[in-house]
């Protein structure tokens, strides 16, 4: 049989395995269609009262710092802040969608693109956080690329402290209602990478950022 | 990956021998269980979501057919393309199908067990194609002259950081390094120059998502976002009992598989990864593929040991085995190890292949306790013992000796009789010190320790002289 074949071989096994008729076959399409139509409600912790106040306790034990502001036009400054206190360079890659915000004010040099291996601090929006576990939600998008995130040793994010949602189904139901649906890249991002793979100790920095600093706006 | 399973007897005797083995062995033996324990005390509702986890995983092998086109359905209207494999062969000859249509050279590779099951990395450098693995685990056992993983989430758990930091001096020419924290960035530092130079990704996959035609992936060092991200192909290798209706499913099992599987309550990145950039993106994979693969699964699908199918590959079941803990992960010979490994390997590999594997288990069902999706593991390793008596792969003194305890124990006189006779004799057998040296029909179980002696009584006779006295009692 030509590798072409496989997936007729596959399903064909699966079919004669699973025994249907065709008004069985016909009822098991219906009940796959009315599961996606309906997602079916599993148990959930229950909500924190302040769900600000959770994330932020939660990012905390991630091992991620956090910086709390009122207001939008405040983020630069406290980027600043962060670079100086971590003795940091005052550059960045930043992501388009906030390519806007007054950064030479601060006295950050950025550049908006997609993150290079050089980068060496990337500073991002993010699409909402969660309570649950101290989480942001990123989404891949032509201002919003994935890297930034990812190769430069350090990352800072913006999160809005009234998009901080309960955990990933919250997530989910503004994305298929703010977006229609998944990005190409939805990352959950919790803290620093890390890794525990020798002798189940887990220290941090592994291949993405070794800093993960969050500017909560609100 | 060639099984070894085989040889299972003479692998664990030399596991046992092996004292720089039993050290690591001891030494994060109860790094997992610890955490995992804390980790499910902060979600009082950990109970009531492993139910809810079991009946997603049904839902999904129940109609395993249907979920599968609406997953690539799906993932093709994104863009992705969707490709199906009926073993480890089809599975390489697509790689380098793929590889060699879009001109790939370096493969950079995050964690899949199924790219272990293939022999993927063989074929790759038989093609000229390089292989690079970036889970920090799998890494240095490419180092270490492709040696196998012993773990199926932490690959080197087998070895210490002073074996870690003496092959990292010997293969990267750098000064010798004690800290973790310092092998790790070495690692980083060797590893990045490889991400960025990738032509293709590869990828396993935790769970493939139907609903939108996704691949999610779980990881804490951040590999699997590189891989996934920087070079232009991404292929995603992945069983296809791997897929979850929809993204509140997900949800739900990304609150059971950190838990039970490092003891986080999340880990650091979930990615899920849905088809090819976008026109105006500036990153990401331009060209997407998943490869869906039977090896042994389908033939699962509706049978007495579909449950296995619910596994989600957290490891906790042998975390929690004692005999894993004794052993480790390379004496069971093949890709997976310890109770979930025991009764994967025969499915897959055949039952005369791995016919001690079943064997090795206590049947404390502490995996069982433990497994996030519910599977009774210790049942379906009891299953697999009757198989090897009704396929006649046991020897057959073995078979009688079975055969003669069923017969036996059918007759509850006979029984009482013969277990009382038996109690006394081992009593005498015993002598004063109540423990017996040398067992003659059964030595392998007094080899290295004295059997503890019955104290001439059975359960039955006591049980029968204790409700005597309390009837006794109730006259008075």
């Amino acid at each position: 049989m030509s590798i072409q074949d496989s997936r007729a071989d596959m399903l064909a096994r699966m079919r004669s395995r699973l025994g249907r008729n065709a008004a069985q076959d016909a009822e098991a399409a219906e009940r796959v269609a009315a599961a996606l139509r309906a997602p079916v409600p599993a148990p959930r912790p229950p909500l924190p009262a302040d769900l600000t106040a959770c994330f932020i306790e939660r990012a905390l034990s991630m091992q991620s710092t956090v910086a709390r502001i009122s207001v939008m036009h405040e983020v630069p400054q406290a980027c600043a802040d962060y670079l100086a206190r971590t003795c940091l360079p005052p550059t960045a890659v930043v992501w388009p969608q906030i390519a806007a915000l007054d950064w030479a004010g601060a006295g950050i040099e950025v550049v908006a693109r997609a993150a290079q291996g050089e980068d060496l601090t990337g500073i991002t929006g993010s699409f909402c956080a969660l309570a649950e576990t101290g989480t942001l939600v990123l989404c891949s998008g032509p201002d919003s690329p994935a890297t930034v995130s990812l190769l430069p040793e350090t990352h800072i994010a913006i999160v809005d402290a009234s998009r901080i949602l309960a955990g990933m189904e919250e997530a989910f139901a503004l994305l298929r209602r703010e977006a229609g649906g998944v990005p190409r890249s939805l990352n959950f991002v919790s803290g620093p990478s890390r890794t525990g793979d020798i002798e189940q100790t887990i220290v941090l920095g592994a291949h993405g950022p070794s800093r993960v600093h969050l500017v909560v706006v609100g | 990956m060639q099984i070894q399973s085989m040889h299972f007897k003479a692998r664990v005797t030399d596991k046992l021998a092996d004292s720089v083995l039993q050290d690591n062995l001891r030494k994060t033996k109860s790094k997992f269980v610890g955490k995992r324990a804390q980790a499910i005390q902060e979600l009082p509702e950990f109970e009531a979501t492993r139910e809810a986890a079991r009946a997603i995983r049904d839902r999904v092998l129940n109609d395993l057919d249907h979920w599968l086109l609406a997953f690539e359905q799906e993932a093709s209207r994104r863009g992705a393309t969707v490709l199906w494999a009926r073993d480890g062969d089809e599975v390489c000859r697509l790689v380098l199908e793929i590889a060699a249509r879009h001109d790939c050279r370096k493969v950079v590779k995050s964690k899949s067990m199924l790219s272990e099951e293939s022999g993927l990395n063989q074929a790759l450098e038989a093609a000229g194609v390089v292989p690079v693995e970036t889970d920090l685990g799998e890494y240095i056992l490419q180092l270490n002259d492709n040696e196998a993983p012993s773990h199926i989430i932490a690959p080197v758990f087998h070895k210490s950081k002073e074996e870690v930091s003496e092959l990292f001096a010997r293969r990267h020419g750098t000064p010798r390094k004690t800290d973790i924290t310092a092998l790790a960035r070495e690692a980083r530092e060797q590893l990045r120059p490889q991400f960025l130079s990738a032509d293709m990704g590869i990828s396993g996959g935790n769970f493939l998502i139907a609903e939108t035609g996704s691949v999610a992936l779980v990881t804490n060092e951040g590999n699997g976002r590189m891989c996934t991200t920087v070079p232009r192909v991404h292929v995603a290798i992945t069983g296809v009992e791997k897929i979850v209706p929809t993204l509140e499913d997900f949800a739900t099992l990304m609150r059971l598989l950190p838990r039970s599987a490092t003891g986080q309550s999340i880990s650091n990145y979930v990615s899920l990864l849905t088809g090819t950039r976008g026109e105006q993106e500036s990153d990401g994979a331009r060209h997407m593929y998943f490869i869906l693969v039977d090896a042994g699964r389908v033939d699962l699908v509706h049978g007495e040991f579909q449950e296995m199918l619910r596994c989600i590959r957290c490891g906790a079941c042998m975390n929690h085995c004692p005999v894993y803990q004794t052993v480790g992960g390379h004496a069971y010979g093949w890709v997976y190890p310890g109770p979930m490994g025991s009764v994967l390997t025969p499915l897959f590999q055949g039952l005369e292949r791995a016919i001690d594997l079943p064997n090795a288990a206590t049947m404390c069902n502490q995996c069982g306790v433990v497994c996030p999706v519910k599977i009774p593991l210790p049942d379906l390793l009891r299953k697999l013992r009757t198989k090897q008596i009704e396929l006649k792969l046991r020897p057959w003194s073995e078979r009688m000796a079975i055969r003669l305890w069923a017969w036996v124990a059918a007759r509850p006189a006979l029984y009482a009789w013969l277990a009382a006779r038996g109690a006394r004799y081992l009593k005498w057998l015993a002598g004063e010190r109540a423990y017996i040296d040398m067992l003659g029909i059964a030595p392998g179980w007094t080899s290295t320790r004295a059997f503890p002696a019955p104290q001439g009584k059975t359960f039955r006779e006591l049980h029968a002289e204790q409700a005597k006295a309390a009837t006794r009692g109730a006259h008075h």
